[in-house]
């Protein structure tokens, strides 16, 4: 079929004249309908972690849609998530949140991935007074703004650091020296730095202590040096991908610390996959694991036990803190809009800000910076194909093995 | 000891930033078209490894042939059907090209594959010399980057398809005189390109964690080194790769890793000043 030109502008500017149309109508919610709006990471650099968001949002909203919405104040109130793709760019994050608030007009937010992206939105949210969940920062300079919008569900980074190092000591008495080598990013940079202030405060002394650039494709010179330090404990930071390639490189260069941490890279699964027998015995911290068992939580998941069936089900894969602690935010957010019998900001707000509650993934009790103050967080190790928990004692199912 | 190390460190990554680089200074020098496929191409030769390694437990070294011909069918069908129409156009238009089919093959390997990172885990061990270390795997992509060179060296000298790919380089207009099908050797070339990417993909799997992630940090190499070795000529590429590969590997430890890369991007922009052949470039290409 041959189309004119003269056609083509006729069609081209009918399909132009109906998109326009439908981005001027205006998009106003109706009052017993939950709007939650989501930049995400689903191409870029964070992809990965932005499609967990993603699906974990998709199988809680399944969960929510099943019992007919949630129930506010005697009546049912559904919810819908309107989500926009940022492609890993931190502008475009803090463009699409502007949009979600003035076109879609959202009555919450959440934050993408990352400390550094959520300190984007969390300035747009706070400008329009939109409460904001973030499930997946955890660095203090996030929450130390003055923020009043923003609520946190990770606990901060430091008192990872602080009990680990304790933890090291007391099943190492003999651990003097540690080599930190951290990727250049917010988080991780963050996790390095606490972990040289609290191995310092802890009587440690550190060897070796560097960042690498983001998109570093090589850490033979790092090895190397930190090989010269010969250390008792190598503590390495960064995003999956970094991790693997850097354990890799320790075991090339014949680095044989007998502790090895990297933050956090067994809490994710791709992480062993990649390595196979090489992530055999590292260590971390991370926020959450399958293995810990709450019961009698709030939300559409009364134990860890119900949301890890329901997830391996949907997923074929193991949940990691990525989606548990997400799932958990979108059940604080239910817990406030129940407490404020509405769905009227400022009422959400200061609901979040009273929220003292126990879910699937832990504790919730935000401090006076938004922050989740009410978690002990668990050390966890590759032991042959499981991973294992090792501290706290409450939780505890194995016990720390140094690397061979 | 240690500097010794780090020079050899430096010698085995330049020769894998070699692997990345040989397709894209081929492509560039030759068709003047920068290809932005070209990282994701790489990518995609690394993921065809893996699921063929994982699901048919074959060596990636066996594999490759086959991933590199696969490339090259994918390049040359791109170069053909596509690029082809725009070939002829400034260089912006090319790149735009590019870059928009790189949007759509990246989005589609990272819906397909997810951008979960995979790595081939067959780790072949390392080669102890007194205190010095040498990973066996980059070895193997030591060896594979010079083979490869070698062979592009050869078949650009000493093969009617080479010596057709310089002809219409020279003279488009002049090779077309002598009979020689045009947009059947910028395909041939483009293709080859995506067949170099193909193979370096191939053995990146077993080195590096594969995620569509990479993508960019490939084609910035690819970029950063075709600017310091030169286009136009094969073994610019690997002269740059070594050059940038020993750079980074010395500023790590010297410097700290925090600037290493950044040591790499300011070497290019003094080579762009006073040098923009690179090292082993022909006058004529930059």
């Amino acid at each position: 079929m041959n189309m004119t030109l003269k056609n083509g502008l006729k069609v081209a500017g009918l399909t132009f004249g109906l998109a326009m149309a439908s981005a001027v109508t205006p998009a106003v919610a109706a009052d017993d309908v939950l709007v939650i709006g989501a930049p995400l990471a689903l191409t870029g650099g964070l992809a990965d972690e932005g499609k967990k968001q993603q699906d974990v949002w998709k199988l809680w909203l399944d969960k929510i849609n099943a019992a007919g919405g949630i129930d506010v104040d005697g009546k049912k109130m559904q919810v819908k998530f309107v989500e926009y793709d940022y492609q890993t760019d931190g502008k475009r994050a803090g463009q699409l949140a502007e949009k979600l608030i003035t076109d879609d007009n959202v009555d919450v937010l959440m934050a993408p991935f990352g400390s550094g992206h959520t300190k984007i939105i969390a300035a747009v949210a706070e400008r329009y007074q939109v409460p904001m969940l973030a499930c997946v920062a955890s660095s203090t300079s996030v929450y130390d703004q003055g923020f009043k919008y923003l609520f946190g569900t990770l606990a901060p980074n430091t008192g990872m650091t602080e009990s680990m190092v304790e933890f090291f000591k007391a099943q190492k008495p003999d651990l003097k020296t540690v080599a930190i080598y951290g990727r250049d990013d917010v988080f991780p940079k963050s996790m390095a730095s606490a972990l040289a202030a609290s191995a310092e405060s802890g009587g440690l002394d550190v060897v070796y202590n560097e960042l690498y650039a983001v998109g570093t494709m090589d850490h033979s010179a790092a090895v190397s040096a930190i090989k010269s330090a010969n250390p008792d404990w190598v503590y390495m930071t960064g995003y999956t991908q970094d991790l693997i390639l850097g354990r890799k490189q320790l075991s090339d260069m014949g680095v044989t610390s007998p502790i090895i941490t990297m933050v956090t890279g067994p809490a994710y699964r791709e992480f062993t996959e990649g390595l196979g027998e090489l992530a055999d015995g590292v260590t971390s911290s991370t926020w959450w694991h399958h293995s810990t068992a709450y019961t009698d939580a709030v939300g559409p998941w009364s134990t860890t036990a119900s949301f890890y069936a329901d997830f391996t089900a949907a997923y074929k894969s193991d949940p990691d803190y990525v989606h548990a602690s997400c799932a958990a935010a979108a059940d604080v957010l239910v817990s406030a809009v129940q407490a404020a019998g509405s769905k009227d900001k400022q009422a959400v707000r200061d609901a979040l800000a009273a929220t003292d509650i126990l879910t699937f993934y832990g504790p919730i009790d935000f401090g006076d910076n938004g922050m989740n103050q009410g978690r002990e967080m668990p050390i966890i190790q590759v032991q042959g194909d499981a991973i294992k928990v090792l501290y706290p004692e409450s939780i505890k199912n194995a016990d720390l093995k140094m690397i061979d | 000891m240690d500097i010794l190390q780090i020079l050899l460190n430096g010698i085995v990554l330049g020769s894998l930033y070699a692997c990345i680089a040989i397709g894209f200074s081929l492509v560039w020098g030759v068709l003047n078209i920068i290809n932005m496929l070209h990282g994701s191409f790489i990518i995609l030769g690394g993921y065809l490894t893996f699921f063929a390694w994982q699901y048919s437990g074959m060596n990636p070294v066996v594999i490759l042939p086959i991933i590199a011909i696969i490339l090259f069918g994918l390049g040359y069908g791109l170069q053909y059907f596509f690029i082809n129409k725009v070939v002829m156009a400034p260089v912006l238009t090319t790149l735009t090209l590019t870059f928009g089919l790189d949007m759509i093959l990246y989005n589609l390997m990272t819906v397909l594959f997810t951008a979960t990172p995979r790595r081939v885990t067959l780790d072949l061990g390392t080669l102890s010399v007194g205190d010095l270390y040498l990973p066996i795997d980059r070895l193997l992509g030591m060896g594979l980057a010079l083979l490869l060179t070698a062979i592009l060296f050869l078949v650009m000298r000493a093969s009617k398809i080479g010596r057709a790919i310089v002809a219409v380089r020279m003279d488009r207009q002049a090779a077309t005189l002598m009979g020689i099908r045009v947009n059947h050797v910028y395909a041939i070339t483009f293709g080859i390109g995506a067949l170099m990417a193909g193979a370096a993909g191939a053995i990146f799997s077993m080195v590096f964690p594969i995620t569509t992630n990479l993508t960019g940090t490939f084609l910035g190499k690819a970029f950063v080194i075709c600017v310091i070795g030169g286009l136009g000529s094969v073994p610019g590429a690997l002269i740059g790769g070594i050059a940038l590969g020993m750079i980074e590997s010395i500023a790590g430890y010297t410097i700290g890793p925090q600037n290493a890369t950044t040591v790499g991007f300011v070497l290019m922009l003094i080579l762009l000043v006073v040098r923009p052949t690179g090292i082993a470039g022909v006058k004529g290409y930059e």
